[in-house]
């Protein structure tokens, strides 16, 4: 507000001689000083700037000094006002200072007295100012008090993890609304023991590491089961809130649904186990068939041995491919990102493989036949990939058929995808081998399957091909007479490459 | 000599055990899948059943088992397992299946031959 040193003294008085000699005392004094002639001279300067101090003179020909002392304390609330009168009695200097008047001079008056009289008012002025600084301030940090716990409990109530206080009595203090969805409770009263609503694993943990302690500096974290809902899995972390001499205040548990990454987790292991199961199985078939080859006591004839000497080398050979198949897996799990992505034909990489699988069809005996109806099979790819899907999808074609079966194959087209449809006439599926289809180590098990090679990947690595490409994969099968294969793979995807 | 039903999905570890069973000297029906299995065990009343743990399903061989006691049928049965340690899984007979002894494969002869011949003995105590 002021910004000079010097203190600004408005004198307002209809006597020329007195403000005269007032002014010059004052600015002896090192005040600066402006005088007005009247009462509306006074009050419009007043208000036009911002003056420390104002005598006014009680009477003055058109406003009443009393008059103009309202209109300025309205309008200027922290310019300190004097009224200077000739006519004193002790009751107008009363009214005056009811009025809002901060003192009165009586006329006349020495130099020193009105200097001294009107350094107390400027005291007061710095008083009055100092006030309303610390007023505005405080309320400005209430404001942002008030903003800030808003905003806290904004955040802390769109939280996913369930945040709930608790203090050192036991009782709930707080809950967000995370908390009561992952505790199942439809609303926690403030103020009760958390005994009643929470679960027994938080409250025992509590009651033995919180409440009646002084002090606690350690969190705790916990799984919990929770009841009714058995697959859901929630992770506790019960934490001390400490005072600011470290004494406990209280607790706040944070609860998280860990159930996905349960989940996957589990997934995982399951995993592990059936490839142990996968790989162990050919290896337990060819030690068994060594064993028995060693064993003098065990009599196998010739014929017998050449069997399992062949059926050894077939297990063998199965667990290699499954070995790679896996390694491919692996890598397509690692290499989410690492395609390399460039322009491809389609239908160029179809006849590599039909190129490629000619040997055993001509073994076979079998018929291909090729329909062509699509006008553009270019796409934007991982070359590997798609050699890799379409192998796996056309030797299943070969492997699976009959002596002198047919495999019809039929490539077309629309605006989003590329279709390619691949129809066998072999073993066909049953209907629950067919639901089993895309799932890892699946092999449809009987007696038309046992002598051929597979490792039960082969069209889970298809799936996971196609589904990286936001393609889409369908089987229809009849069991004994073949199963037909419809790939629908996308135009146009977002890889950059 | 006694008669031995052998059951699992495997008709190589079929065929290798059905053969070192019979070098000794046993009478050996074989089946490589739980429908079948049941079956054999039904018309031949074998002396002793060996059922694999996993064939379509992972739990086959308990179910085949569970299924025989439900029945009454007291027979011993030996069980082949493969991925217990995998799973951490300690097979306690009994409890976990109806069962009398387990292999864990790969099957060594010897194993497989004195268990075989222990369970058929107490069996005979009976």
């Amino acid at each position: 507000m002021q910004t000079q040193d010097e203190p600004r003294i408005l004198i307002i008085d209809d006597e020329e001689t007195l403000r005269a000699a007032v002014k010059r005392i004052l600015e002896n004094e090192g005040f600066i000083v402006q005088a007005a002639a009247n009462g509306t001279e006074g009050i419009s300067f007043a208000l036009k700037s911002d003056f420390d101090l104002a005598l006014i003179d009680l009477k003055m020909p058109d406003i009443n000094g009393i008059e103009v002392l309202r209109e300025i304390r309205r309008k200027k609330p922290y310019t300190i006002c004097y009224i200077a009168t000739a006519y004193a009695s002790y009751d107008t200097a009363i009214e005056a200072t009811k009025l809002g008047a901060d003192g009165y001079i009586l006329k006349p008056f020495s130099p020193e007295e009105l200097v001294s009289q009107l350094r107390k008012g400027l005291e007061r002025r710095k008083l009055l100012l100092e006030t309303e600084r610390l007023r505005k301030e405080r309320e400005e940090s209430l404001l942002e008090v008030a903003f800030e716990r808003t905003r806290l409990k904004t955040i802390i109530n769109s939280i996913r993890d369930g945040v709930i206080v608790v203090n050192r009595e036991g009782e709930s203090v707080y809950c967000n609304q995370a908390a009561l969805k992952l505790l199942n409770i439809s609303f926690l009263p403030i103020g009760i023991p958390i005994i009643e609503h929470f679960p027994s694993e938080i409250v025992s943990l509590v009651e033995t590491n919180f409440l009646g302690k002084e002090s606690q500096t350690n969190s705790f974290t916990i799984e919990l089961n929770t009841n009714p809902d058995p697959d859901k899995f929630i992770e506790a972390t019960i934490s001390p809130v400490p005072q600011s001499d470290n004494k406990l205040a209280g607790i706040v548990i944070v609860l998280r649904n860990i159930t996905e990454f349960k989940k996957l987790e589990m997934a995982k292991s399951q995993f592990v186990s059936m490839v142990a199961h996968e790989l162990k199985a050919p290896i337990a078939a060819t030690i068994g068939f060594l064993d028995i080859l060693t064993k003098p006591e065990i009599k196998v004839d010739d014929a017998q041995r050449m069997d399992f000497l062949k059926r050894s080398h077939f297990r063998l050979d199965s667990l290699l491919l499954m070995i790679n198949d896996l390694l491919d897996i692996s890598r397509m799990e690692m290499n989410k990102e690492a395609k390399e992505i460039k322009e491809i034909s389609f239908e160029d990489i179809l006849a590599d493989i039909l190129l490629l699988l000619k040997i055993d069809i001509d073994k076979k005996k079998i018929q291909v036949t090729f329909k062509n109806s699509a006008k553009k099979t270019v796409i934007r790819a991982d070359q590997n990939e798609i050699h890799r899907l379409l192998l796996n999808l056309l030797s299943n074609a070969v492997k699976y058929n009959k002596e002198n079966g047919t495999i019809s194959i039929g490539l077309s087209d629309d605006v989003t995808f590329i279709i390619l449809r691949v129809e066998d006439t072999g073993i066909g599926m049953k209907p629950d081998e067919h639901k089993r289809l895309f799932a890892e180590f699946f092999r449809a098990k009987n007696d038309k399957t046992k002598n051929i090679h597979g490792t039960g990947l082969g069209l889970s690595i298809v799936k996971r091909i196609v589904d990286s490409y936001n393609g889409k994969i369908e089987c229809v099968s009849k069991y004994g007479e073949g199963s037909t294969f419809t790939l629908y793979f996308p135009k146009i995807n977002n890889y950059k490459g | 000599m006694a008669r031995i039903a052998v059951i699992d999905d495997d008709t190589d570890i079929l065929d290798a055990s059905s053969l070192i069973l019979k070098s000794r000297g046993f009478e050996v029906v074989t089946a490589n899948n739980p429908d079948d299995g049941y079956r054999i065990v039904k018309e031949t009343q074998p002396d002793l059943i060996i059922l694999d743990v996993i064939m379509n399903e992972p739990d086959d061989g308990f179910v085949l088992a569970q299924k025989f006691r439900k029945e009454g049928v007291a027979t011993p049965i030996l069980m082949y397992t493969s991925i217990s340690r995998a799973l951490g899984i300690e097979f306690s007979k009994g409890i976990m299946a109806p069962v009398d002894e387990f292999v864990e494969k790969p099957i060594s002869p010897d194993e497989l031959v004195s268990k075989v011949e222990k369970l058929l003995a107490k069996a005979k105590e009976k």
